[in-house]
């Protein structure tokens, strides 16, 4: 959009249309300027409290700081145990997309390559699982979890992740991998490799834009997942981000000013995430970039 | 090098009625330059594809110089195959596209710059190496498939039209080198193709496919002048075969209002009979026809005049000069040239004479 307003003042104005082109520009103008209000003002608002003190927010909700208290982050993260919260967080959220990226991929290379009886309606049973709400699971998940020793432990939530969200990791990618075209694993097998290298040396590279996608989503998706978090797990040590967060909410008093310090603290790896991969991302989404 | 034999080869698809491939038989010798030509569907790349590894063998035996592979891994096979689409993989550049093969097969480091170097020497790609496939044009995607078959030294090469992606002049060159490095090889090679043109110039011999039998198998020009049924007859040419239904009285063949003087031996009574655009002549002394001009299409080279014959359904193409003066709607004389023409059954499509 910049380019096309950059571009309008070289274009010849006839003096009937200036006044009509003017006011489709500021018209356009205020719609994405009210977007952006209504999508980046939350944002600035919880930036601003998350340095001010919660007596300061309590006194004006909407105040710019007075004193900027950037020691709000340092505390965050000391005393009131911000750094074990996302310790755990980075842990559960990078082992279980890792293991989603390979085993969804694994998956999806199989679904989109290989002939197999029962193919499409395996497929299917895996896909299908996504129209269950997690409230209908969740007691069943939690039974199972205590059975096998994994309740309120990070191991067990990372693999309660890994199953929720491996059917959608699975339907992204195959998509994707279906569109590779076949003559180059025809090719790779011809050039001695076996099927598992094939997957690994052509398949995998090849599909990077759509995995890239897919460790995005699921990133941003478990990062912020609190009702699984808070069903099964219960130790202070081994709480995650939103559940520690969750801690300052009190049921006399509210540290206002501590949970928007921890909120910006949680969206630090959330925007590195996105700035390392958009532009995979954008390949991603836009891509029959096979060809 | 080495030879390849097919015995009774044959693949029937689980969702299909009818094999794509019924028994084929065929030797394919020592640095031989074999096509496998057909119309599309007729089980020549599947045919190719099992020879490749790629596809299962329902019934019938594949061996490589004497060797039994039916269950062999294309892999294990050495051979290599260039697709249609070329193949490359998108992520690697030419280099590695070129070494893929040969480091999977645990070649020295130096010794697959080297090889790599040599044949990207021969194919003109040497200034190509670090590029990736996407910023190459059609016709240098071509020649990295290609080296990417000759890097690997394979015994055998397998070609599953590799040149039908590309325009018609690139595609004549290609021809051209095709040829040429099948005489510096001196490999065995083996071209699947629905180009007779193709087939014609490059094939030692071609082996003619449909409906997933072998038709004709022979040298190129002894296909085209003596196809063993009406299917060769009509497949291989341009224009292809005149056919046109004939009976015998006493001595002549008679074709629609038309007598030819023919002695009937030994045939049946009804034949079809069939003559190459180039063995009918427009005017001559002994004229056996007479036929009406429906179209004159100048090839620059040569002219090719459409007739038509008083009580003949089929229209009859004409090989002429590049001065032909007929015009449309002319009547003019016709003379064939009997000693070439061929006599089919009507019943069986085989040719008799």
């Amino acid at each position: 959009m910049g380019r096309l307003l950059r571009s309008r003042p070289f274009e010849p104005a006839t003096a009937r249309s200036f006044p009509t082109q003017m006011l489709k520009r500021v018209a356009l103008f205020a719609i994405v300027a009210l977007y952006t209000a209504f999508a980046a003002g939350p944002f600035v608002w919880v930036a601003t409290m998350s340095v001010r003190t919660t007596s300061e927010i309590s006194l004006d909700h909407y105040a710019w700081p007075a004193k900027w208290h950037w020691e709000k982050f340092a505390q965050a993260w000391f005393n009131s145990n911000y750094n074990v919260y996302f310790e755990n967080s980075l842990l559960v959220v990078a082992s279980a997309v890792a293991v989603l990226t390979v085993v969804g991929s694994m998956a999806a290379h199989c679904f989109a390559r290989y002939r197999f009886p029962a193919n499409r309606v395996l497929y299917f049973v895996i896909f299908s699982t996504i129209i269950f709400p997690p409230q209908i699971t969740i007691i069943a998940l939690f039974q199972i979890l205590v059975q096998y020793g994994l309740y309120d432990s990070l191991v067990g939530l990372a693999l309660v992740y890994v199953a929720v969200q491996l059917p959608l990791t699975v339907y992204v990618l195959e998509s994707f991998f279906a569109r590779i075209p076949g003559d180059l694993f025809d090719a790779a097998r011809i050039d001695g490799y076996s099927e598992w290298l094939i997957f690994w040396k052509v398949s995998l590279p090849i599909a990077l834009p759509a995995i890239a996608t897919a460790v995005i989503l699921n990133t941003i998706l478990l990062w912020n997942e609190f009702l699984y978090a808070v069903v099964l797990i219960t130790d202070e040590s081994r709480r995650t981000l939103p559940l520690g967060i969750q801690r300052f909410m009190g049921d006399q008093l509210e540290d206002v000013g501590m949970i928007a310090t921890g909120l910006m603290i949680a969206i630090v790896p959330v925007v590195l995430i996105y700035m390392f991969f958009s532009e995979k991302l954008i390949q991603g989404m836009t891509a029959g970039a096979v060809k | 090098m080495a030879k390849v034999s097919l015995r009774r080869l044959s693949k029937r698809f689980p969702s299909a009625s009818a094999p794509a491939v019924d028994a084929v038989d065929l030797d394919v010798a020592h640095g031989e330059f074999m096509v496998l030509l057909g119309p599309s569907g007729c089980g020549k790349s599947t045919t190719l594809r099992m020879i490749a590894g790629l596809e299962s063998i329902t019934a019938g035996e594949l061996a490589i110089d004497g060797q039994r592979v039916n269950d062999v891994p294309a892999k294990d096979r050495d051979i290599a195959m260039v697709f249609q689409s070329y193949a490359l993989y998108p992520h690697m550049t030419v280099f590695d596209n070129l070494a893929f093969g040969l480091r999977r097969r645990n070649f020295r480091s130096t010794e697959i710059e080297r090889r790599v170097r040599d044949v990207a020497d021969t194919l003109g790609l040497s200034a190509l190496l670090a590029r990736k496939p996407y910023a190459l044009s059609g016709g240098q995607r071509q020649r990295v498939a290609l080296g990417r078959a000759i890097v690997r030294d394979p015994k055998v090469f397998l070609f599953d039209e590799p040149l039908s992606n590309l325009d018609a002049a690139l595609r004549v060159g290609m021809r051209g080198e095709l040829i040429k490095l099948h005489h510096r090889l001196g490999a065995t090679m083996i071209y699947v193709t629905h180009d007779q043109v193709e087939a014609m110039t490059m094939g030692d011999r071609i082996c003619i496919m449909n409906g997933g039998k072998v038709v004709q198998i022979g040298g190129p020009l002894d296909v085209y002048r003596d196809p063993v049924d009406t299917f060769v007859a009509g497949f291989l040419g341009s224009p292809p075969t005149n056919l046109l239904p004939g009976k015998f009285d006493a001595d002549r063949l008679v074709i629609g209002d038309n007598g030819l003087p023919i002695e009937r031996r030994d045939v049946p009574e009804n034949v079809i009979f069939g003559i190459r655009p180039e063995d009918v002549t427009i005017g001559g002394d002994g004229a056996h026809a007479r036929g009406e001009v429906l179209a004159v299409e100048p090839l620059g080279a040569e002219t090719i005049v459409r007739f038509r014959l008083s009580g003949v359904v089929q229209d009859v193409l004409v090989r002429g000069p590049r001065t032909v003066a007929a015009r449309v709607g002319e009547s003019v004389p016709l003379t064939f040239d009997l000693r070439s023409a061929h006599l089919f059954d009507p019943a069986t499509l085989h040719r008799i004479v």
